[in-house]
């Protein structure tokens, strides 16, 4: 039976990585991968030598680390306090509504946004209402405000469905020990932080590590989208740099030579987070 | 416009529809004078066919005497209706005439990706439309994927020889670097067919403010002033938004000209500039920070980037200029406006004149366009393929690309092609464009010569009596526009990474600057800071090719 899963593997995953060596080579689909001729590092150093490099690095780790310090909290906190709403209707509504946002195309996500941020929209109506500002604000041309826009959007996209994993991890914890927790005297907060919290540690441990391997893969479609001129400062990253770069002018080698960069930091990230995580607690990917 | 041009403009489909003529009559005897040695020998050297022959312009015809088989691959795009080509009349006849049955391959995504994708995975067709042969054949021709066509032409294809002789500076504008030519382009040959978009404004506007229409930057600035204080459209708001655009690129095409720059490269007295690295520039930059601050210039330029935004401000009567095309632009606006608004009116202005008196239109292409059709380097039939796409050159193809089948979508009236009621008012939902493509694909848009009577029949369809492109001509500066230059792998390989980060920081300062987030006063910052990023260098290797260019 581990036969489909090894020769899966193989076929589809391991084998397409021997196209990666195309980023140490100047590539040319007419003499094929071995046949295109060995520059070795020169498109590495065409990246580095950049004049955007360090802001590209920049942005990608603030929007990634942004996303990651913001939602993920936030994915857990909705379902804990999910957890403990005794409504089992407004719960199953509030889950459908919290979901409905992961099933609609990005595209028409970023047609919302636009239109939300306009300086008619809703946001500047809202913030205009409640006396915060006293002129609209051009969201989308002022490049402080494009991180924001981001993580805060990607929250409203991703909140709920980030949420389901963790509460399949509570209703796996064992139901008698809040019983004895009651009988002990132990409040909602207290079988919060003794039992709840310890019963899916491992999980949340589990995801932020993973989390933390991707660290770097920004969705860069969604920027695309989303930036401009005016916002390049802050919304400029590896990935819009890579598509500008690499896809635009079909320039397949230096591409890949940006794609593995960000999948040796991603690699390392990874062994980093999940190193941390068996010294410091007991669950470890590895 | 001068009498003498306008005399030379109606003379020249006379004496096109005369060629005509005397090609579509001549049966072997067709040796107008132009093409004398060259076509005789291929006469000579192609086998007599079976079929009843005969030669258009040099190419006997059908061009095999078995019917053959070549593939084309193509995006399918605006031109496509029905679910192959071999469905518009035009190609049908095409295959009649030449024997040749072209297998025609289309991709339904979009067309620069699919084009990347098959060019990457080396199964290639016998020709390959695309878009940007312009810059793209140098570089898939070098890595040996297109047939160089040098002498494939001078030996099988004597229409399109011909024109290259009678109009010497095409051969320059598809010629690649290394000297060889990897596609053959669409043709325009009359100079008032060359302009592109060009300034529209909001004439009854104009008219019910009292104002004239602007000749001056400071005209212009005056009049959208005035279209955003006076209330313009008179509903009592000041909602106008007098210059809209979709993006930056637009806005500097109008603009930047009338400051003696352009805002990429372009030529002053044979040496390459780059506009936001020349001291004018700043001006440019005053002027439409200037637009910015008074909200004379959409403050959502940045973000309103569709044409569909753009048409909803101009149909909900709150834009009062922009800068586009005649047909997709002030065609479409009028047609949609039509009814719903009692004086809605658009018409071109010329191209401002700055403070220093510079004035030029820059929106033009070359006679040779960037798309067309190539020859991959796999095909087993390059001779029989190259006869093909001459014929798309000769009068006979020229005619079925522009006009379809005769008697069936025009009729020939004292020699000149007439479009039938049919096709310039469609009564079948369409509009006449896309009436148009069910006969043909439509002249501008293929490896063809674009015939000027059918965008002017198509123009009289529309209720426009007036060429607004004539207007232009002579505002065109054919020596101070930069080319479709061509770069060897060497010096692309230092152009394209230090221009991508230039562009990236151009881009985000001009805007910056606009909208007043950064000091203009600094503009010797910018071009300090262009010159740390290797402009120079840049320029340097345009300068090469430019010269390299000119001396072809």
């Amino acid at each position: 039976m581990l036969l489909p899963t090894v020769l899966y593997f193989l076929i589809f995953e391991y084998k397409p990585m021997y196209g990666a060596i195309i980023a140490f080579k100047n590539f040319n689909p007419y003499l094929g991968i071995t046949d295109s001729p060995w520059v070795g590092f020169k498109n590495f150093e065409k990246f580095f030598e950049s004049y955007y490099f360090l802001r590209l690095l920049k942005n990608t780790f603030l929007m990634s680390f942004y996303s990651l310090i913001f939602i993920f909290p936030a994915s857990l906190a909705f379902a804990l306090l999910l957890n403990e709403l005794r409504l089992k209707k407004l719960k199953s509504f509030l889950q459908t509504v919290s979901y409905l946002p992961h099933f609609i195309s990005l595209i028409v996500i970023c047609g919302m946004i636009i239109d939300f941020t306009k300086p008619g929209g809703i946001i500047n109506s809202l913030l205009l209402g409640i006396g915060l500002i006293s002129e609209p604000i051009q969201f989308l041309i002022l490049p402080e405000w494009f991180r924001t826009i981001y993580v805060g959007s990607g929250m409203w996209q991703s909140l709920g469905w980030n949420s389901i994993i963790y509460l399949a991890a509570l209703s796996g914890i064992n139901p008698s020990l809040y019983e004895a927790a009651v009988v002990d005297g132990a409040g909602r907060w207290k079988q919060l932080t003794n039992i709840t919290l310890p019963g899916i540690l491992p999980t949340v441990l589990i995801l932020l590590i993973l989390n933390v391997g991707t660290l770097l893969n920004v969705g860069w479609d969604k920027i695309i989208l989303l930036y401009n001129p005016g916002t390049y400062v802050t919304a400029d990253v590896i990935s819009t740099f890579v598509y500008r770069r690499g896809v635009m002018e079909a320039n397949y080698s230096f591409s890949a030579a940006v794609g593995l960069f960000n999948s040796v930091i991603n690699f390392t990230l990874l062994v980093l987070a999940n190193r941390i995580s068996r010294k410091t607690t007991e669950s470890s990917l590895w | 416009m001068n009498v003498a041009k306008r005399k030379l403009v109606l003379l020249l489909p006379i004496l096109l529809s005369l060629v005509t003529l005397v090609s579509a009559c001549g049966s072997s005897n067709t040796n107008t004078g132009n093409t004398a040695d060259p076509t005789a020998e291929v006469q000579k050297a192609t086998q007599a066919p079976t079929k009843e022959g005969k030669t258009i312009g040099g190419l006997q015809l059908p061009i095999v005497s078995d019917k053959l088989e070549l593939s084309l691959w193509s995006p399918s795009g605006g031109n496509f209706r029905g679910t192959n080509f071999n469905e518009k009349l035009s190609f049908k006849q095409m295959e009649e005439n030449t024997n040749i049955h072209i297998d025609f391959q289309h991709s339904t995504e979009a067309s620069a990706e699919a084009f990347s994708l098959l060019m990457s995975s080396g199964k290639l067709p016998d020709i390959i439309y695309n878009d940007l042969w312009g810059t793209d054949s140098g570089k898939y021709g070098t890595q040996g994927a297109l047939l160089p066509l040098e002498d494939l032409i001078e030996k099988n294809a004597p229409n399109f020889k011909k024109i290259l002789v009678d109009n010497p500076d095409i051969r320059g504008q598809i010629t690649s670097p290394e000297g060889h030519i990897f596609y053959l382009p669409n043709l325009v040959l009359d100079s008032q067919d060359l302009t592109q978009m060009f300034p529209q404004v909001r004439k009854d506007w104009i008219d019910k403010l009292g104002l004239n229409m602007p000749e001056t930057t400071e005209d212009w600035y005056n009049m959208l002033k005035a279209f955003r204080e006076q209330d313009a459209n008179g509903n009592g708001k000041k909602d106008e938004i007098p210059l809209v655009t979709v993006n930056l690129e637009n806005i500097m095409m109008l603009f930047a000209p009338a400051f003696g720059v352009d805002y990429g490269f372009f030529v002053d007295n044979g040496q390459v500039k780059y506009g936001p690295n020349d001291p004018k520039f700043k001006d440019v930059v005053t002027y439409l920070h200037r637009l910015y601050d008074e909200q004379l210039l959409d403050p959502n330029y940045l973000v309103d980037t569709t044409f569909q935004t753009l048409t909803e401000k101009v149909t909900t009567d709150v834009a009062g200029a922009w800068f586009g095309w005649s047909g997709s632009y002030m065609g479409n606006f009028t047609t949609l406006m039509e009814g719903k608004h009692p004086t809605f009116k658009i018409a071109p202005a010329i191209p401002p004149k700055g403070p220093n008196g510079d004035q030029r239109h820059v929106s033009f292409r070359w006679q040779a366009a960037a798309h067309g059709l190539a020859v991959s380097s796999r095909t087993e039939h390059p001779e029989e393929v190259m006869k093909w796409l001459d014929y798309q050159y000769s009068e006979e193809g020229i005619l079925l690309n522009n006009f379809g089948v005769e008697g069936k979508s025009y009729d020939l009236v004292n020699g000149e092609p007439i479009y039938k009621k049919e096709v310039t008012h469609p009564t079948n939902g369409l509009t006449n464009t896309q009436e148009l493509l069910n006969h043909t694909i439509g002249g501008g848009s293929w490896a063809t010569v674009a015939d000027t009577r059918y965008a002017e029949q198509i123009r009289e369809a529309n209720g426009q009596t007036e060429n607004p492109l004539e207007l232009y001509s002579d505002y065109i500066d054919f020596d101070s526009k930069l080319p479709p230059v061509q770069f060897t792998t060497e010096e692309n390989d230092v152009v394209v990474p230090l221009m991508a980060d230039i562009q990236t920081y151009v881009a985000e300062t001009i805007n910056a600057m606009i909208m007043g987030r950064q000091k203009i006063e600094d503009y010797d910052k910018v071009m300090k800071q262009l010159e740390k990023m290797g402009i120079n260098d840049v320029l340097k290797e345009y300068q090469v090719a430019h010269e390299r260019f000119k001396g072809k």
